[in-house]
This record gives structure tokens, C-alpha cells and sequence, in this order.
């Protein structure tokens, strides 16, 4: 039976922008200087306290140490790596699917699909598809215990299905690492980071692929043209890569 | 005698090892050769380094045997044979007591060297832990090349030979000392197309992966395997500038007879085809090398279709027809296609508002044919006598020219025509296909039969007709199905062609082939049909216009799922010709 979410808890509602924690540190982009937002002044110790000002910023670093591992194992095509990256009861929400937990959805959405699409290689933005400047911000904030925080990044990578023919072309190509069909998306990443009870590191607890545009182009060609990817819509196991729940029925 | 099955029809026994064992014996004295063996290392000791590779140190006698220690170990004692292309020294011989053996080529100028380990009985597994799994054929020969040098001192070089992309494209001709000719058209980085042109009756081309090892500008080393046939294996250096060749031939031919020799020859280049990979791109990474760069001893990129490929009983099939047959069904819930996909041509309207009668020769069918609609007919055929209302499609292939396909309603085994009718020139040509060959249920049979159109207002000719063509022979062209599936295809001879993939930088990569026919309907218009035999079952019909630079056309296929017929075609390139026609048509009879 396909489970849909509550759309008051679609992805986009619980962005960082709107998130219910209190949250006091706020960076943007290529920013190395901490800006104190309203909530950290409201925040325990406050944003004045200099000790727990560079303790956060080394939080910050930590989570854009991670998401920097977490996009260079997707462009490597390290899916295992990438999977190790989420807590064990995370979710990812992709192109309307939902996968949960690490060992089983998440697994099998980077594992088996991602890995099937030669999905993440990290490539340009399609010409005409780039992302405005106020997009192209990153943003990680930090809870006040810096036990959680929340990030924003861009993103602009290849996503692709496997080819499915008739004839032998499609398996033919696979045996070079081919028989894929590709295409450019570009948007934002919105994550969730929880630290690990046991061993201290942080963990990504949910992320959304907040897709703003995808478009027929791979790298080197000299135009790209809108397109429309079809949304998941087959629950695991009717579907063996599919998602274990659908944000919206379609 | 030639051989007259088809490879890829043809039984090879599934020698075991024991029996392989005891057939390697004979190579203890090292190879056979119709011309003299040379005598550039008697006397000599060498020790080669190898990259990645063992040490090999050889010794070699004044009696045509040698003694090798591999990596320090002990010696042991085997016959050889020793063949000297310019200043490339070839030399060969196997290890008795194992299935193993060395193929080495030497530059005495520079000392460098390349080394060709191969081997027998591999036990290799492919798709471990899939339901796919299978185990290679012991007879198979397996090969791994190690680039190094011979250490006579001096400190390592820098570069060693290495693979290339320099020979892909072209073809040679090429007659060995023993007699035998064989066209070889280099269209891939890993595979080669060739023709056996005094082995095998039909001249037929057969696909078989390779490597191609560059030693120098005019200089190369290559090998092949003709894997999932006799898996006899080939290697050999050629000199480009004079066009001679020596090399070596093991394994075991399709009467499980041994062949170890080694031999000379002497060709000529046929054509080049148009390589498209980046000019930055040459080819120093081998295709199975790409996708792990610590790829497996022996491992190569190799397509092995028959493999996966279910068998499935005419009657089989025919039950799978019955529950269910669609034709141009393309959506997920079979919804009709009314647009084609990718880069195919429009569909057409070109028989609407038509009444007319397609009469074939030689008692051939006779069938009349009205059209109201775009996508549905109504036909009789005069043998049956009842009016039938079916799907089609129809493309308007060349000017006034209509290329049109519908499935034949409750025929058995299912059957479906793709028809070209020339309004203009008062011809047809129906390609008849149905379910089943004598091997599968699942695969199709295709015939070619030409005839006329009859309608008011067009005058049949009496003899001018559609005919085979080898005018496409030679010749090859990328298909571009869509932006991100393009397949090449090298029309290699009159009854048969290969297809190859490009990788996703425009290499030309994995290969297959298959018997085809070519019908020519006008200049620059043909016919080309196919099925992908021991491979998939599909069948492929399509019209090509090289005015155009274009094809479109069906694909009839059928198994578990029934049988369906479909439609495809690409926007073309043409990527070159090899002149090569002389070679082909019956030779027996023929004066010298």
C-alpha cells in the first residue's frame, strides 16, 4: 500500500526557514565571520560568550567538512561512503519519494537507484538553469546544545535512469558503464544534522532534494532545454528501488 | 572445408580440462609455421621486466627451446617458435605441464617489450552471485598484457608500449602464409569485426574483443579471442607501412582440433573510419579498464548475449502471442504511439485516401489495401479473403515513397510486413517476418519479396524490380536513436553487419553482429533488416535515406511477454567505407 506524508509535513514546510528550534548562529556563503541571528541573542549564554561563539564555529566547520565528504563520495560514485553519512533512522526525500532509515530505503535509494543513474556527479549548471545569487547561498545553523542543526546548499548534479530498449543497445552500453540516460538538476539541499549519541559525530538525519529546475544537458554540450522527470511514484517493494513512502499521491 | 554453420549457431564442445590438458601436450615443442622460423635470440639470454607483471628470464637455445624462470623461480624447458617483423622480435610458447604460455614482442631498438600471458581452463565467473552467473568456457582462451622492457642494465624507461586508440576505425585485408584471408575492421577500441573469407563459407562477420598495443607510429600489436565461439585466440604485430604481419594463432578450432602456429602475412589497408572521441582522447585506458581501474587478471569488456537469452518454444511463444500482441503500444499502460520517440521521423499520412493492391512475385501474397485513417488500415489478403482492420504506421521514406508496417492478426506464429511501396515507380517490397527460427521460439525469421503496386493512375513495371544490394557494403553510420543512444553500424558484407556502442565520450566501445539483408528501393534509399540472433530475437527494419542521412522503420520482436511490433529510427552519420566489395560473391569457379 503507497503511504503518502501529511503535506503539512511536506518537505518544503519544514525547511530551515521555517523550522520550530530556536537556532542562534546563522552563516552565509564564503562568510567566515559568525553573524549572531534574533534567536542566538535569546539563546542560553548568548552569542557573546566567545567560548561558546568559536565552539559553534567549529560545529560549522564540522558540518561543511561533512557535507563537502557528503558531495564528493556522490561525485565519486562512493554510494556506500554516502550511505554511512545518515543516522539510522534518517530519511531522504527525493523527487517525491521518501526513503527512511539507513539500512533499508536510504540504502537502496543511493545504493541501487543512484547507483543504477550514475546519479550525483556534481556537473555545471545548465546553461540558462543557474541558479540566482540569493540560491546559490549556503546557510548552516546550529542549535543552541550543538547537538542538531540545519543547513542549506546548493546543488547542481547529473541525475539519470537506466536506458530500457528492446534491443541489446542499452545492455551493450552497460557493459562500459553506460546505458544511462542523464540529465542536469539544479537546487538546494535542506538538511538535518543530528549528533551521534555514541560516538559524538555528526549524522544527517533527513535531506531534501528541493529540485528548482531540471534540464535536458550534459557537460560540453552549448544549450540545454527544460524537462520534465516523471515523480516516483511506486512504493518498495512493488517498485525494488522504490521509495517507502510518496509525499504526494500522483 | 570451410565451415559452413554460422558461428554463432555452431555447437562447440565444452572441452574440459583434462581434455584440454592432454591436447596442450602437442605444444611442448612449441608452434608450427609455414614460413622459417628466424633466428634473433638463439643464443641469447633476456630478462624482461613488466609492469604490474612478472620478471620473466629467458634463455634460449641453439635447438628451438628455451628455458624460463618466472619471477625468480625455477626453470623449466619448452619449444618455441620465433618470427622477426623489421626489428620487432615475436616470439611464442607455452609452459609445459600447464595451460599457460607467453606471446612476447620485442623492440630490439628501444628493448621494449610487450607480453602476452595466456591461459586456459580459467574458471572465470562473470555476474558472481547473480542469477545471471555463469562460468567461462574452458576452451576460451584468456589473455593479460603486461608492458615492460628488457633489462639489459640500464635504468627503467619512462614509456612503455601502451594500449591506443590510434588503430580504431580501420580495416585491413590481410592472407597469412598458411592461406588463409580474413578482412579485420577495427571499429571499436576493445572488439574487432572480421570476416573469414577461406574459412567460412558465407563471409559472414563475427564480433571478437581485442586490444590493440601501440609500439610505435607504423607499429602495433593486437590480439583477439573469439569468445563465445571457438574462443581461439589471435595476436599478432603488424608494420602499417609495409602492411606484414606476424603472429601467432591458440586454441582449439570448431572440430576441437589444436592449433598452435605461427605465422606471417601480408595485407593491405581497406578504409579508415571517422574516429569521434576527443582529439585529446588516445585511447591509453582500456575499455574494461575504466570503469575499475584494478580490473581482474584476464578481465575484458565482452558482450556475451546467448548468455542471458531464455529459450522459448515456438508454442511457447505462440501462447505468449495469443495473451498478448500490440503493436506501436509504447506508453507504460500501452497507450498508442502516435508521436515517435527520440529521433525518428514523423509518422505519415502518405496512404490515406488510398485503395490499392500489393502483388508479389513467384506466387508471393497478393494483398488489397484501404486507407481512411492514419493510424489504421483495413487489408485483404487474397489467400484468406477477409477484410481485417489493423494498427500501422507509415513513415514517407523518400519522395512519394510510403514505408508502412502492420501485425498480421491471428497468424501463427504471429507474423507482421514492413512494406515499402513506391508510388512514383509502381514497386513494392513486403519483408515478411514472424515468430521462430529452427534455434528459438523467440527469435524472428525475416524474407524479403518484391512485386508491384496496382492503383488507378500507376502502371506497374513488368520486370523492373526492388533487388539486394551490396551498395551499402563497406560503409558505416552512427544511428542516433536519441540524444543519449547511438549505435554504429558497419555494414561489413552482403548478408551480415555489426553494431557498435559509443561510450560516453564517443569511443567506439562494445560490439555485436548479426546476419542482415539490403534491399535497394532507389539511389541513396535502401532496405536493411536484421535480427539479433543468439542474442535477443529482435528484429530491426529499417529504411535508410543517405540523402537524408536518416532511418526509420520497426522492430518486431516476441517472448514471454508476447509479441510486439514497434517502431524506431535515428538521425545518421556517415562515418566512413572500406572498399571491400571485391571480396565478396562466389569465389569457387572463378578464374585467377
Amino acid at each position: 500500500m503507497t503511504k503518502t506524508l501529511d503535506p503539512h509535513e511536506s518537505p518544503n514546510e519544514r525547511s530551515v526557514d521555517n523550522g520550530r528550534r530556536s537556532f542562534f548562529f546563522k552563516l552565509g556563503a564564503g562568510v567566515s565571520t559568525a553573524l549572531a541571528s534574533t534567536a542566538a541573542i535569546a539563546a542560553p549564554g548568548g552569542a557573546d560568550d566567545p567560548a561558546l561563539r568559536l565552539a559553534l564555529l567549529e560545529e560549522e566547520r564540522a558540518l561543511r567538512k561533512l557535507h563537502e565528504a557528503f558531495e564528493r563520495a556522490l561525485d565519486g560514485g562512493a554510494y556506500d561512503e554516502v550511505v554511512e553519512m545518515f543516522a539510522e533512522d534518517a530519511e531522504v526525500v527525493f523527487n517525491n519519494g521518501v526513503f527512511a532509515h539507513r539500512s533499508r530505503g536510504i540504502s537502496r535509494l543511493y545504493r541501487e537507484r543512484f547507483r543504477a543513474g550514475k546519479t550525483g556527479r556534481r556537473i555545471e549548471p545548465a546553461p540558462g538553469f543557474e541558479l540566482d545569487a540569493e540560491r546559490r547561498q549556503d546557510r548552516v545553523v546550529v542549535s543552541a546544545d550543538r547537538q542538531s542543526a540545519e543547513a542549506v546548499f546548493p546543488y547542481s548534479i547529473q541525475v539519470g535512469t537506466p536506458i530500457e530498449t528492446e534491443t541489446s543497445l542499452a545492455d551493450m552500453a552497460r557493459l562500459h558503464g553506460d546505458g544511462v540516460r542523464t540529465w542536469w538538476e539544479g537546487g538546494v539541499y535542506r538538511v538535518s544534522y543530528r549528533k551521534d549519541a555514541v560516538d559524538g559525530r555528526w549524522r544527517i538525519a533527513r535531506l531534501e532534494y528541493d529540485t528548482l529546475a531540471r534540464a535536458d544537458y550534459r557537460p560540453g554540450r552549448t544549450y540545454a532545454l527544460p524537462i520534465t522527470v516523471a515523480p516516483i511514484s511506486t512504493t518498495y517493494p512493488q517498485d525494488p528501488q522504490g521509495a517507502d513512502a510518496l509525499v504526494r499521491n500522483v | 572445408m570451410p565451415m559452413r554453420i554460422p558461428m554463432h549457431r555452431y555447437k562447440y564442445t565444452k572441452l574440459t580440462p583434462e581434455q584440454i590438458g592432454r591436447a596442450l601436450r602437442a605444444t611442448e615443442n612449441g608452434p608450427t609455421s609455414v614460413s622459417p622460423f628466424t633466428n634473433a635470440l638463439t643464443g641469447r639470454t633476456l630478462k624482461i621486466v613488466t609492469k604490474d607483471g612478472p620478471v620473466l628470464e629467458y634463455s634460449f637455445g641453439s635447438n628451438r627451446r628455451l628455458t624460463l624462470s618466472e619471477n625468480g623461480g625455477p626453470s623449466v624447458s619448452a619449444g618455441y617458435g620465433e618470427l622477426t617483423l623489421n626489428r620487432i622480435v615475436f616470439f611464442s610458447h607455452m609452459i609445459p605441464g600447464e595451460q599457460k604460455g607467453y606471446n612476447v614482442v620485442i623492440d630490439q631498438d628501444t628493448n621494449l617489450a610487450t607480453v602476452f600471458e595466456v591461459w586456459m581452463s580459467s574458471g572465470i565467473v562473470q555476474n558472481a552471485g547473480t542469477p545471471n552467473e555463469f562460468t567461462l568456457d574452458d576452451r576460451e582462451v584468456q589473455r593479460q598484457i603486461y608492458f615492460g622492457y628488457v633489462d639489459v642494465g640500464q635504468e627503467p624507461p619512462e614509456r612503455l608500449h601502451h594500449y591506443t586508440n590510434r588503430i580504431a576505425g580501420k580495416g585491413l585485408y590481410w592472407k597469412q602464409d598458411t592461406g588463409i584471408e580474413t578482412l579485420e575492421f577495427y571499429a571499436s577500441v576493445a572488439n574487432t569485426n572480421f570476416v573469414e573469407l577461406t574459412r567460412h563459407v558465407d563471409n559472414l562477420s563475427w564480433v571478437a574483443p581485442s586490444d590493440y598495443v601501440l609500439v610505435d607510429d607504423h607499429t602495433f600489436v593486437y590480439d583477439r579471442t573469439e569468445v563465445e565461439f571457438s574462443g581461439i585466440h589471435t595476436c599478432f604485430v603488424a608494420d602499417l607501412f609495409k602492411c606484414e604481419q606476424v603472429g601467432v594463432r591458440l586454441g582449439f578450432n570448431e572440430n576441437d582440433e589444436l592449433e598452435y602456429y605461427m605465422f606471417r602475412g601480408a595485407g593491405r589497408v581497406v578504409g579508415q573510419l571517422a574516429y569521434l572521441e576527443p582529439f585529446d582522447e588516445h585511447g591509453i585506458v582500456p575499455l574494461f579498464a575504466q570503469q575499475n581501474p584494478n580490473p581482474p587478471k584476464g578481465a575484458r569488456v565482452t558482450y556475451r548475449p546467448v548468455r542471458t537469452f531464455r529459450w522459448m518454444s515456438d508454442e511457447e511463444v505462440h501462447a505468449a502471442a495469443e495473451r498478448r500482441t500490440a503493436a506501436f503500444q509504447s506508453g507504460p499502460s500501452g497507450v498508442p504511439q502516435v508521436v515517435p520517440s527520440g529521433h525518428n521521423l514523423p509518422f505519415s499520412d502518405i496512404l490515406v485516401g488510398k485503395e490499392f493492391t500489393l502483388r508479389f512475385d513467384h506466387g508471393g501474397p497478393v494483398r488489397d489495401y484501404r486507407v481512411k485513417d492514419k493510424f489504421k488500415l483495413e487489408y485483404r489478403d487474397h489467400s484468406e479473403n477477409v477484410w481485417r482492420e489493423v494498427d500501422y504506421r507509415a513513415y514517407e521514406g523518400d519522395d512519394n515513397l510510403a514505408w508502412f508496417s502492420h501485425i498480421l492478426p491471428e497468424s501463427k506464429p504471429r507474423a507482421s510486413v514492413q512494406v515499402a511501396v513506391d508510388f512514383t515507380n509502381g514497386l513494392a517490397t513486403s519483408i515478411e517476418s514472424h515468430m521462430g527460427t529452427p534455434y528459438y521460439g523467440n527469435e524472428t525469421t525475416y524474407r524479403a519479396v518484391f512485386g508491384v503496386v496496382e492503383m488507378d493512375g500507376i502502371e506497374p513495371p513488368l520486370y523492373e524490380r526492388h533487388q539486394f544490394t551490396d551498395e551499402l557494403v563497406g560503409h558505416a553510420f552512427s544511428w542516433s536513436y536519441s540524444d543519449q543512444l547511438t549505435s554504429m553500424h558497419l555494414y561489413t558484407t552482403p548478408h551480415s553487419m555489426s553494431w557498435t556502442i559509443f561510450t560516453a565520450n564517443q569511443t567506439m566501445g562494445s560490439q555485436w553482429c548479426s546476419p542482415c539483408i539490403y534491399v535497394k528501393l532507389r539511389d541513396g534509399v535502401y532496405l536493411f533488416c536484421q535480427n539479433e540472433e543468439a542474442c535477443n530475437g529482435a528484429q530491426m527494419i529499417a529504411l535508410i535515406n543517405t540523402k537524408i542521412s536518416h532511418d526509420c522503420g520497426f522492430s518486431f520482436r516476441g517472448g514471454a511477454d508476447g509479441v510486439t511490433l514497434s517502431t524506431t529510427g535515428g538521425i545518421g552519420r556517415h562515418i566512413g567505407k572500406f572498399e571491400t566489395r571485391e571480396f565478396f560473391g562466389p569465389k569457387r569457379g572463378v578464374q585467377a
